[in-house]
């Protein structure tokens, strides 16, 4: 009964351990026409972590949108994170999606951090900026 | 009855860990993933390209030295002075395709010329083509700048702990007055733990 109890306290370890593991993470998303962002939080555990504490824009000397996001740490030691910025036109179809790529963060103990991003066509409009965990990116 | 029902779970963990393993396991992975080395990787190779991309753009010196107008641009193949086999044109030819994409620059590419005067040869002379329209040299544009870059590497290897720094290095040059008019550099350090068993 011993053994048993052990085994299946093993295998339900090892389940709920999987099940940490999530791909989910925290949307920013700014339209750079109207001024306005909208904040998508899908990870209860990132959302205890890291804040998005704000978000500016402007325009590059060559007429292109770049945004700013400041994000901060929630928690006293550091964590590593991944991000990426996306671009989308007035129709909200994705420009150059392939390109854009996940780069990693580390953020130190509440410490704030700028990441930004410079769109890379005249058509983008609105930005996107998504976080995720780095063990998810696997 | 202990032991048995000991012996059949300790068999059907076995086999329920040994039987799917039939085949190996193949899986299209995305493009960022985790490090699996210490070496450069393609997800850093992406980054360092977007970064590059992003810096020439947003630069305010390039315009200045263009007055404004697109520039014409060739790529000088990178120099890699690292340790590792990396195809430095692969990246530059990453760049090239996202500065196009960006409609603020032009490029020419002198890797081609030997098939543009090939080209230009069979229109003038195999008689095919209408000599009204057939292609003729000495009209193409010239390139106004280039950009070109170096790739190194610092490694540190203390007991069972890598430690590998590289750094990308990409500048662009004026051809007129031989100014460097925009450069910008990506670091990447990577530190591997090999484990004791």
């Amino acid at each position: 009964m011993k053994t048993i109890n052990m085994l299946l306290a093993v295998v339900l370890a090892g389940a709920v351990l999987a099940g940490c593991r999530t791909t989910a993470g925290t949307s920013v998303v700014m339209n750079h026409e109207t001024g306005g962002s909208v904040i998508y939080e899908g990870n209860t555990r990132l959302h205890n972590a890291l804040a998005v504490t704000a978000v500016t824009y402007d325009k590059v000397p060559a007429g292109l949108n770049r945004v700013n996001f400041q994000l901060t740490s929630l928690i006293q030691r550091s964590q590593h994170v991944q991000y990426r910025i996306s671009w989308y036109n007035a129709e909200g179809m994705e420009i150059d999606a392939d390109t854009r790529t996940y780069k990693p963060l580390n953020l130190q103990g509440l410490d704030s951090v700028t990441v930004s991003g410079v769109a890379n066509s005249p058509a983008a409009v609105t930005s996107r900026l998504r976080v995720r965990e780095w063990r998810a990116a696997r | 009855m202990k032991p048995i029902t000991n012996v059949l779970l300790g068999t059907a963990m076995f086999a329920s860990l040994v039987g799917c393993a039939t085949a190996p396991r193949v899986y299209e992975s995305e493009l960022d993933r985790t490090p699996l080395t210490t070496r450069i990787e393609p997800q850093d190779i992406r980054r360092t390209v977007e970064k590059m991309a992003e810096s020439l753009i947003s630069d305010a010196g390039v315009l200045d030295a263009t007055k404004g107008e697109r520039p014409v641009l060739d790529i000088e193949p990178m120099k890699n002075r690292s340790q590792m086999i990396v195809d430095m044109q692969s990246i530059t030819d990453s760049v090239r395709m996202r500065l196009l994409r960006s409609r603020l620059f032009r490029f020419v590419d002198r890797s081609t010329s030997g098939a543009d005067i090939a080209i230009m040869d069979e229109q003038a002379q195999l008689g095919l083509t209408d000599p009204r329209k057939a292609i003729r040299g000495g009209k193409q544009t010239a390139a106004q700048m280039y950009l070109t870059g170096s790739l190194t590497e610092m490694s540190t290897h203390v007991g069972r702990i890598t430690d590998r720094y590289y750094k990308f290095t990409m500048i662009l040059k004026d051809l007129r007055s031989g100014e460097i008019v925009w450069t910008d550099e990506q670091e990447i350090r990577k530190v591997a733990n090999r484990p004791m068993f």
